[in-house]
């Protein structure tokens, strides 16, 4: 049998077909990447406590009024110095407390103390009626996690490093930021800059000391891809730790 | 007697576009990688402050763990008047109620969330408190309004919020 020829295929119109695809996606897409800073909101409570007494030397507080001007403490601050200041209030008594500062003061954790505080707090749970008092026990219970968080911290610091204990902030220790209610949100963002700035300084730089890469892009690669990058999750909690970078933000009065 | 050969009747030789079609292709393919999609238009016009030091949002987005509120000056401006302050919000897909011109109050954020939250695929299996909450405001606009939405959100329980930011460290690092 003769072989026959095919006959081509008109490709006249790919370029048609081509060029609705590419409006398509050129009418539904941006070219600009979305960056934000991500932060947590409290849970609601129903009956908050009274004012549990924090020291004055763990609030870090930041104010910006109506018009536009920042105070932080007693100062008042070009914005871009903040990050600064935020630096100094984590990093003033790390290597050794001074009582006379007006700065929170650091503790040191060891594994063993982890255990004895954890199963202190166990008793306490099983003390109480976990129906009758919800507050008091799930208080106990995120304590309790507390505590088994800087247990795996310590372990990946020993790890890495060989040293078995750990220097920490007080828990207490945030930065408050309090704003009235027509302070300009980039005056709030810009607040939200500085801080972020001082955690990833200090972050990057104890990062690189322990496993030899910045803090920013070891998070950049897990959350890329968490379910790939799982060893990276315990170095972060680490690092988060050691500088916790707790923020309040306060509801605006006025 | 022309020394010359007419050239009336002969027509220039067409064109080959067999590869047109993979040029486009590569202009497509470039606009696909390079971008990434729009959420919604929104209603209100907004304009980011400047900041640096932020995190990148493409990774919630491209596994729909976020959600966006915008917050500026309506687009029709005659609707102005109807907010207090003249800022209004804009909400990516809203389910209940929708309001034809697609400007809000902080009241609505609670349904809206918990809607969109409800609405999601089950293969999704991210708790609310984990679904980002996006907020894309105007440089200018209040931070009473902002703390409304805040507060909006604490009473469902969606505990994660983003403050959008242009980022300009690229510009900056020279």
């Amino acid at each position: 049998m003769a072989k026959r020829d095919i006959p081509e295929i008109n490709a006249g119109s790919m370029a048609d077909i081509a060029f609705l695809l590419l409006l398509f996606f050129l009418v539904t897409t941006t070219m600009e990447k979305d960056t934000a800073y991500i932060r947590d909101i409290p849970k609601k409570v129903e009956n908050p406590p009274e004012d549990i007494e924090i020291e004055e030397r763990n609030i870090l507080k930041i104010e910006a009024n109506s018009a536009n001007q920042l105070k932080v403490r007693d100062f008042y601050p070009e914005p871009d110095d903040i990050s600064a200041i935020i630096q100094k209030f984590y990093t003033a008594n790390e290597k050794e407390n001074d009582l006379k500062s007006n700065f929170p003061l650091y503790s040191t954790a060891t594994l063993a103390m982890c255990d004895v505080e954890y199963i202190k707090l166990e008793m306490q749970k099983d003390a109480l009626d976990e129906m009758a008092d919800k507050i008091k026990y799930d208080y106990l219970k995120s304590a309790q996690e507390e505590w088994s968080k800087k247990r795996e911290a310590i372990q990946v610091l020993s790890r890495e490093t060989g040293l078995t204990e750990l220097r920490e902030i007080d828990k207490q220790a945030h930065i408050k930021i309090v704003v009235q209610k027509d302070t300009r949100y980039s005056i709030y963002t810009k607040i939200h800059n500085e801080i972020e700035e001082a955690l990833n300084v200090l972050r990057n730089k104890k990062c690189k000391e322990i496993f030899n890469e910045s803090y920013t892009h070891m998070r950049f690669r897990y959350n890329q891809n968490p379910d790939d990058n799982l060893e990276d999750k315990p170095k972060l909690d680490l690092i988060k730790v050691l500088y916790p970078g707790k923020i309040i933000e306060v509801e605006p009065k006025n | 007697m022309s020394k010359f050969k007419k050239v009336e009747g002969r027509s220039a030789p067409a064109m080959n576009t067999a590869s047109l079609p993979d040029i486009v292709f590569m202009l497509l393919f470039f606009f696909m990688v390079a971008t990434t999609t729009k959420e919604t238009d929104p209603t209100v016009q907004y304009l980011a402050p400047d900041g640096t030091e932020t995190e990148d949002l493409t990774p919630y987005k491209q596994r729909s763990e976020i959600d966006f509120i915008y917050i500026g000056k309506p687009r029709n401006s005659s609707r102005a008047a109807a907010f207090e302050s003249g800022f209004a919000l804009s909400l990516d897909n809203v389910l209940t109620n929708p309001i034809p011109d697609g400007l809000y109050d902080a009241n609505v954020v609670g349904t809206w969330k918990t809607d969109k939250f409800d609405s999601k695929p089950a293969r999704m299996n991210a708790p609310i408190e984990a679904v980002i909450t996006c907020i894309k405001a105007d440089g200018d606009a209040p931070s009473g309004l902002l703390f409304s939405v805040r507060k909006a959100l604490q009473e469902v329980e969606a505990l994660k919020i983003a403050y959008a930011v242009k980022d300009i460290s690229v510009l900056k690092a020279d």
